[in-house]
């Protein structure tokens, strides 16, 4: 018998809306997956000016030093259940700007994304896939990996 | 430039020599001597300062700056050398802002990064990096990176008690009496992108904006040093991804000159090509994006629609949709095959069947003519003063355009012109977006039709002439490229030494940093409607405004 708990879980899962918050260049590809051909309107994602109505925040490629504090900040405002998504190489460790010391290179370590998805920059059905991810992370009530731990708890912001 | 090579006679300079076509190369002997021969080549008509660049050099017990004066109506340049000392108390030079305004963020730049201190400039702060680099000097050589990114924490706290401290001023230094405040706009807000305008307003009014940049700044002059002459590209493509190829193809022309190498006729046809497709695929994201800061996005979804055609033949042609690295020194990286084409001509067709659309609803749109017709007004004037390029320049009506003024790849074949209009304002910026857009698609087609000539009669050989060897060990010298990018002049500086395998220094100026010095000169009076709409139509890119 579906509870009705169980409901809101689903409500919830099949319309993401995402804080509009861009660190880096795979936010082109981000904008891709918005546009015609992709559409990821149609799985129920949107993009939300303000943090306060979001569901998932988007690490979107590299992350500098001088913005993890706002990208940290922007995940603080949002309410939960909110779940990470790390885009592409940077995120993970960094990518191209692997030798580069201006950016985070461990930007997941802090802020632990649930889902990453691959690429430089990933495709857009990539991302709607990473995304459908996430949805099942939502409906299976898995909580997610930033409450869970990370160094961000211990940063100031 | 016969001119300027007699005001050069009157100062002491090691040499004076002709440098490709259209530029000179001196060197001065004394760097006291810069700003009386700065001030001469201004009154000559070389009134745009496009930028500064220090190279150091730590057994010289040097540092040798580069300045670059361009003539954007004559189309005469010159380029000018230094030698300052290297010791940081020492390390001092007369500023040029006074003269030229638009070396006001590249000499601040300068300083960040060199620790060159400019004397007389009127706002020596640091930019692009964050605070804790500040009065550390990250590009020297000798700079010791690993140390200073042993404790990340440290530095992000140190950036976080800066914003904290700034927020906490903010609110002293204002008058509690007025209606004055300091605003954020961005580093969030969804039409401002990863950069923040720190808006002093009362009320509506705008009284002054500072934008604080550096929140992509990814140290990419630095991040070539440490890869190889063909692992560099990876770093230069990314100086903005919207346009990937234009810049490579900058890079790629500063290396084969230093090698000397002269690439296939056919590899020039196919940086024509894939440099127009790039170019289009980012003046897409300029049309729809200055729509979208409006608030409408009808014309982003649209133009995002067409878009997809174009990386399509991207997709087929390198495999990658975005970061293509296919733009290599030597040539391009792969070689062509002819049915590629069948999906550039699907894109064309699509191009053409839109753009009437586009053309009716968008660019003669009555909202968007009243709205943005007397907005963010730019004279000819200041184009040149402040060393703009690109759209800017010419919807102002300066006829500049490198791939008509100094053509590269095979530019010089191409049969194009300037698209210009008169007025300056932010619906003449949208207005020649588009019309290059038409016009990217006019090259494309007839360099198209030349592959394709060539490759019937024989000339081309399509799977084997688009590469050239280029050692892997380039000899010692230095070289300049200038290459037409979406957003205008890329200016790369290459310098290498003798049997090196990476380059020494690459100095990368790119557009956006001289277009977003612009905003507070632009919007000081307006309303705070008015930041989106000029923001956009500047085109500012802040992958290629903090690098």
């Amino acid at each position: 018998m579906l509870r009705i708990l169980d409901f809101f879980d689903y409500a919830k899962s099949e319309s993401l809306w995402m804080a509009h918050f861009c660190t880096g260049c795979c936010s082109l590809e981000m904008a891709a997956a918005m546009g015609p051909r992709y559409d990821w309107e149609r799985y129920g994602y949107m993009p939300t000016p303000t943090p306060r109505q979001a569901d998932i925040l988007m690490i979107t490629g590299l992350v500098s030093k001088k913005i993890l504090p706002a990208l940290l900040r922007t995940y603080a405002q949002m309410p939960e259940p909110k779940y990470v998504v790390a885009l592409g190489a940077c995120s993970f460790d960094g990518g191209p700007y692997n030798d580069s010391l201006a950016v985070i290179k461990n930007p997941t370590e802090i802020l632990p994304a649930d889902v990453f998805i691959a690429g430089c920059p990933p495709k857009p059905e990539a991302i709607i896939e990473g995304l459908e991810q996430v949805k099942q992370k939502m409906k299976d009530k898995i909580p997610s990996a930033a409450s869970q731990g990370g160094l961000w708890k211990e940063m100031e912001y | 430039m016969k001119k300027i090579k007699a005001i050069l006679e009157n100062f002491d300079t090691e040499y004076v020599e002709d440098y490709k076509k259209i530029w000179i190369k001196a060197k001065l002997q004394s760097s006291d001597a810069l700003l009386a021969v700065a001030k001469a080549v201004q009154d000559e008509g070389l009134r745009s300062l496009s930028t500064v660049s220090p190279t150091d050099f730590p057994d010289r017990e040097t540092i040798e700056l580069n300045y670059f004066f361009e003539d954007l109506q004559t189309k005469r340049n010159l380029w000018l050398k230094c030698d300052i000392p290297r010791e940081l108390e020492k390390c001092e030079i007369a500023s040029l802002t006074p003269l030229f305004p638009g070396a006001e963020w590249h000499e601040r730049e300068a300083y960040s990064m060199f620790g060159v201190k400019f004397l007389n400039h009127p706002d020596l702060r640091p930019i692009i990096v964050s605070e804790d680099f500040i009065g550390k000097t990250p590009f020297r050589r000798d700079f010791d990176w690993e140390q200073h990114e042993e404790d990340v924490a440290k530095n992000v706290q140190a950036i976080v008690d800066a914003f904290k401290d700034e927020q906490a001023t903010n609110e002293v230094n204002l008058d509690p009496e007025s209606s004055e405040t300091v605003l954020n706009w961005g580093p969030t807000h969804p039409a401002s992108g990863p950069i923040r305008l720190r808006v002093h307003c009362d009320g509506e009014e705008i009284i002054s904006i500072d934008p604080d940049i550096g929140y992509v700044w990814r140290a990419l002059e630095s991040l070539v040093t440490k890869k190889d002459f063909v692992g560099a590209i990876v770093a230069v493509e990314r100086l903005c991804f919207m346009d990937n190829i234009n810049s490579m193809v900058g890079y790629c022309m500063a290396v084969e000159e230093i090698a000397g190498t002269e690439i296939t006729e056919f590899a020039k046809w196919m940086r024509v090509i894939l440099g127009e497709v790039a170019r289009i695929s980012s003046h897409f994201m300029g049309l729809g994006g200055f729509f979208m800061n409006l608030g409408l996005h009808t014309l982003f979804m649209w133009n995002l629609g067409t878009r997809e055609f174009f990386l399509d033949f991207l997709e087929s042609y390198s495999g990658a949709r975005i970061a293509t690295a296919s733009i290599e020194p030597g040539g391009v990286r792969y070689g062509l095959d002819m049915t590629m084409f069948d999906e550039l001509q699907k894109a064309l067709d699509q191009f053409d069947n839109t753009v009437d659309d586009i053309e009716m609803i968008f660019v003669n749109n009555p909202t968007m003519k009243v709205r943005a017709k007397d907005v963010g007004v730019l004279s000819a004037d200041e184009v040149e003063d402040y060393a703009l390029c690109g759209i800017v320049a010419r919807a102002s009506g300066v006829k500049t355009d490198i791939r008509i003024d100094e053509p590269y790849a095979a530019y010089d074949q191409v049969d194009m012109d300037y698209v210009t209009r008169s007025n300056g304002a932010a619906a003449d910026r949208f207005k020649v977006l588009f019309g290059e857009l038409k016009q990217s698609v006019d090259i494309i087609k007839q360099a198209k039709k030349r592959i394709e000539e060539g490759v019937a009669s024989g000339e081309f050989n399509p799977t084997k002439d688009h590469m050239v060897k280029v050692p892997k060990k380039l000899p010692a010298g230095e070289a300049l490229s200038r290459v037409e990018w979406a957003r205008g002049e890329v200016l790369m500086h290459l310098v290498t030494e003798e049997k090196a395998k990476s380059p020494y220094r690459l100095k990368l100026k790119a557009p956006s940093f001289n277009h977003t010095m612009m905003l507070n000169k632009l919007l000081e009076g307006q309303t705070l409607s008015d930041i989106p709409l000029v923001f956009g139509s500047l085109y500012v890119c802040q992958g290629d405004l903090d690098r």
